[in-house]
């Protein structure tokens, strides 16, 4: 997914000191736990007094802030109503995680099913090229993907519970090696969640 | 500073509207034929003069070589994207345009924002009439799914005919702030828009604050190259088909006679929308008729296939703001095609409620833009709109994939910041390209920008340099770059890549100002012709009243004479000679005017010219 030339955001000193993040930006700690209904009221509130369209007949100057602020809130209320993005924003901020980084490599303990699907997959292009009979290899690539889908589902729950393990050592003011091990959990959750994701699609794709 | 409107620069009908200060609500401003919808058709006059509208539309007929409509469709577009249309639409492409297409007309040639500037230079000359102030400012309205290129022409040609754009509004979005200012509506709507050439979703959500109403946009889709006018392409084929089945008479080779067939075609469409069959009678220039009669079952299982391409959109719209067809409380139609009996049906089978469709389909969205210029013009802040961008927004990255930086549906304004350095030693550039769409690979996305970073020379992987890509509340894109060991701004030279240069905007905004010079008197002539028809028509309808009778035989003989004046005067194109026949028709007819008004029961019309009473 990277460019050669795109370096990632963390090795970068840190960003323009007039630029908030995400969670300063809607003043909230840390945390991966977010309300939803505060947060689209503090969304709206923001909006409100900041859209561009408030400024039309204002100065320049004027217009360029109101221009960078809006996108600022409405790029901070992307991120953080999305529990997935939100995760990966704050491991980027914590410089836990590259931008961008998705790592394509199978996890070791589903290497076996990935092998099997990947070889189905393969069948049913073939079949689909000969013109051959698809309907057993598509229920079987249905059944593989049911499977996946459920894994899907157990890794969401996983990275809940660390995402709740994260909120806890934010609140307890945990030292920093603690922090980090659950930082290294979290990303290997989401680069396990971004495979398997992966995965569901390809076959999806496949199937329709 | 003049006044604003607020205008709908429509594939097939342009409209322009605005706010009435003291009621608050927006109204549509009528031209001098008295109707709001000005068809968007311009055609050069043999002698250099620039025709819009109804006029033009006419001479679509005679005139079609130098004639255009549904430029839309070639809005920010280049040669290579429209060979489809080609086959179907009778533009006159110069052969040797590329990126930024040129039409004949005549023999001269224009971009697709220079055209669309003359629909809109007309169109705020009829606002001017109207006001009796000028007007300077606008709000224009484009479809949802319009990509960065089609904004920023819409954009162009506004500067082209000298208005300044405060903002470009989605054509849906303008529609619900129409319809919420109306119906008073709360909770989440979807806005069917199909037009004579694009089709727009919008899902929106409207919240009632403390402060106000915020109608935030949820997500949209939309195919900008689905409307009235596939319609009329796919009934054109099957009736050219029978015809040189039956005749041996080719209409596709004479342009002339292919407008006349679409004419036709047009009505037929239209009688189908109430009648259960539409009767076509065409005459060939061999003299030979062509009839048939249109069923309503035939006509619809043409509009068939363009329906059920609008549900893919309609599925992902409502799919990306994560909501099912029942969790929508107000459906909208709009867009003249949505008169048609199937589209209303299916609408209504699919979202199981009975879509709005109060407000006229063909005003809706010119009265949407007239809310929010009246908005953005006396900062009436009670009503905030919160848009989103259609496309994603991408940069090409190694081996030719994409990263999509920022996401379609994103409220705009939206940013997105990139991280640039070096590969090798003393690189003095580093290429950046743009795009924007769905697709994984930058083939298959469309080209916004390229361009190149300006490095100072150093090791590689020292430079560090920020790229902000931004894109506004009016859907465009714009691109700044930051040194970050030095802080220093870079400029960045953005050569678009289907687009004209501010350069040539300047030079055609030159040449814009001379045509509205003769723009000018040809508009005089139209306006005083509308009028002198006007004064005939009472004229004749006085003249037949029982109280006529009393006029002397002189005095009849004087109105019959300015009568035959006035009517040799509309025949010529002299505005000055027609005011002053129409003037010396008034004095004729004042001793009729008075005699009606005498036989009339009131007397309050007392002292009014004829035309008038």
């Amino acid at each position: 997914m990277e460019s050669t030339n795109k370096e990632n955001r963390m090795t970068a000193p840190s960003k323009a000191p007039d630029r908030l993040d995400h969670f300063a930006r809607f003043a909230l700690p840390r945390k991966l736990w977010i309300e939803m209904a505060p947060l689209e009221q503090k969304f709206l509130q923001l909006s409100w007094k900041l859209h561009p369209d408030n400024f039309v007949n204002a100065t320049e100057q004027e217009r360029e802030l109101s221009l960078q602020r809006s996108s600022e809130v409405n790029d901070a209320y992307r991120v953080l109503r999305d529990p997935v993005a939100r995760v990966e924003y704050l491991l980027e901020l914590e410089g836990a995680r590259k931008e961008g980084e998705h790592k394509q490599q199978a996890p070791p303990e589903l290497l076996e099913e990935v092998f099997e699907l990947n070889e189905s997959l393969d069948e049913l292009r073939e079949a689909k090229a000969a013109g051959g009979d698809l309907s057993t290899l598509k229920a079987r690539l249905e059944a593989a993907q049911k499977n996946f889908q459920e894994k899907l589902g157990e890794v969401d729950e996983h990275l809940q519970v660390a995402a709740q393990q994260w909120d806890a050592a934010v609140e307890a003011k945990a030292g920093d090696n603690d922090r980090k091990a659950i930082m290294v959990r979290l990303n290997e959750l989401l680069n396990r969640r971004s495979y398997i994701r992966n995965l569901v699609n390809n076959v999806a794709k496949e199937l329709t | 500073m003049g006044r604003i409107v607020g205008i709908d620069l429509g594939t097939t009908n342009s409209l322009v509207a605005y706010t009435d200060p003291q009621t608050g609500a927006p109204q549509c401003i009528p031209g001098p034929s008295g109707s709001t919808l000005c068809p968007s058709v311009v055609s050069l006059d043999p002698d250099g003069s620039i025709i819009v509208g109804e006029p033009a539309r006419r001479r679509l007929l005679t005139q079609s070589e130098r004639s255009i409509y549904s430029v839309k469709r070639l809005m920010g577009r280049g040669v290579a994207d429209i060979q489809n249309e080609l086959k179907l639409f009778p533009f006159r492409i110069d052969s040797t345009s590329q990126n930024v297409i040129r039409i004949k007309l005549g023999d001269k040639l224009f971009t697709p924002p220079e055209i669309s500037a003359f629909i809109l230079r007309e169109l705020k000359n009829w606002a001017e009439a109207f006001f009796g102030e000028t007007v300077d400012r606008a709000v224009i309205t484009v479809p949802a799914y319009f990509n960065d290129a089609q904004r920023q022409a819409t954009k162009d040609a506004g500067k082209i005919a000298s208005l300044e754009v405060l903002r470009l509004v989605n054509e849906p979005t303008a529609a619900a702030l129409a319809y919420g200012l109306h119906e008073k509506q709360r909770g989440r709507v979807a806005v069917y828009d199909l037009g004579g050439g694009t089709f727009d979703i919008s899902v929106l959500k409207l919240i009632s604050t403390g402060e106000g109403d915020i109608y935030q946009v949820l997500s949209t889709n939309g195919d900008t190259h689905l409307g009235g006018d596939d319609i009329d392409n796919l009934m054109q084929s099957l009736i050219r088909e029978k015809i040189l089945h039956e005749h041996r008479v080719d209409v596709s080779a004479q342009p002339d006679l292919v407008q006349e067939l679409r004419k036709a075609l047009i009505a037929s469409k239209h009688q189908l929308s109430e009648g259960d069959a539409a009767r076509l009678r065409f005459e060939l220039p061999n003299g030979a008729v062509f009839a048939y009669e249109f069923s309503r079952t035939e006509f619809e299982s043409l509009l068939r296939p363009i329906v059920d391409r609008t549900m893919g959109p309609v599925k992902q719209a409502l799919a990306d703001a994560h909501l099912a067809p029942s969790e929508i409380d107000e459906v909208v139609l709009v867009g003249g095609t949505t008169r048609t009996p199937l589209i209303r049906s299916t609408v209504q089978e699919y979202f199981g409620r009975k879509p709005h469709t109060e407000l006229n389909p063909d005003e809706v969205v010119a009265l949407g833009a007239a809310v929010q210029a009246n908005i953005l013009d006396r900062g009436v802040k009670n009503m905030l709109l919160l848009d989103v961008t259609p496309l994603s927004l991408g940069i090409e990255t190694y081996g030719g994939a994409v990263a999509k930086v920022i996401p379609r549906n994103s409220t705009i304004p939206a940013s997105a910041q990139e991280m640039y350095t070096t590969g090798v030693d003393n690189q003095t550039g580093i290429d950046i390209h743009v795009l924007q769409g769905e697709r994984e690979l930058a083939k298959d996305c469309r080209s916004l920008a390229r361009f190149t970073l300006k490095v100072p020379p150093a090791p590689a992987g020292l430079p560090r340099i920020e790229v902000r890509f931004l894109i506004d509340a009016n859907g465009i894109l714009q691109v700044a770059a930051k040194d970050l060991r030095n802080g220093q701004q870079h400029s960045v030279e953005v050569q678009p890549s289907y687009g004209i240069s501010d350069t040539e905007i300047e030079r055609m905004l030159e040449e814009s100002i001379e045509y509205a010079e003769q723009d000018f008197s040809e508009r005089q002539v139209i306006e005083a012709r509308t009028e002198s028809e006007a004064i005939l028509v009472a004229t004749q309808k006085a003249s037949a009243l029982p109280e006529s009778t009393s006029l002397s035989t002189e005095e009849r003989a004087a109105i019959d004479q300015s009568v035959a004046a006035l009517k040799e005067a509309v025949a010529g194109n002299d505005y000055k000679l027609i005011r002053k026949r129409i003037d010396g028709l008034n004095q004729a007819t004042t001793h009729l005017a008075e005699l009606v008004m005498n036989g009339a029961v009131s007397t309050a019309l007392e002292g009014r010219k004829l035309a008038e009473v």
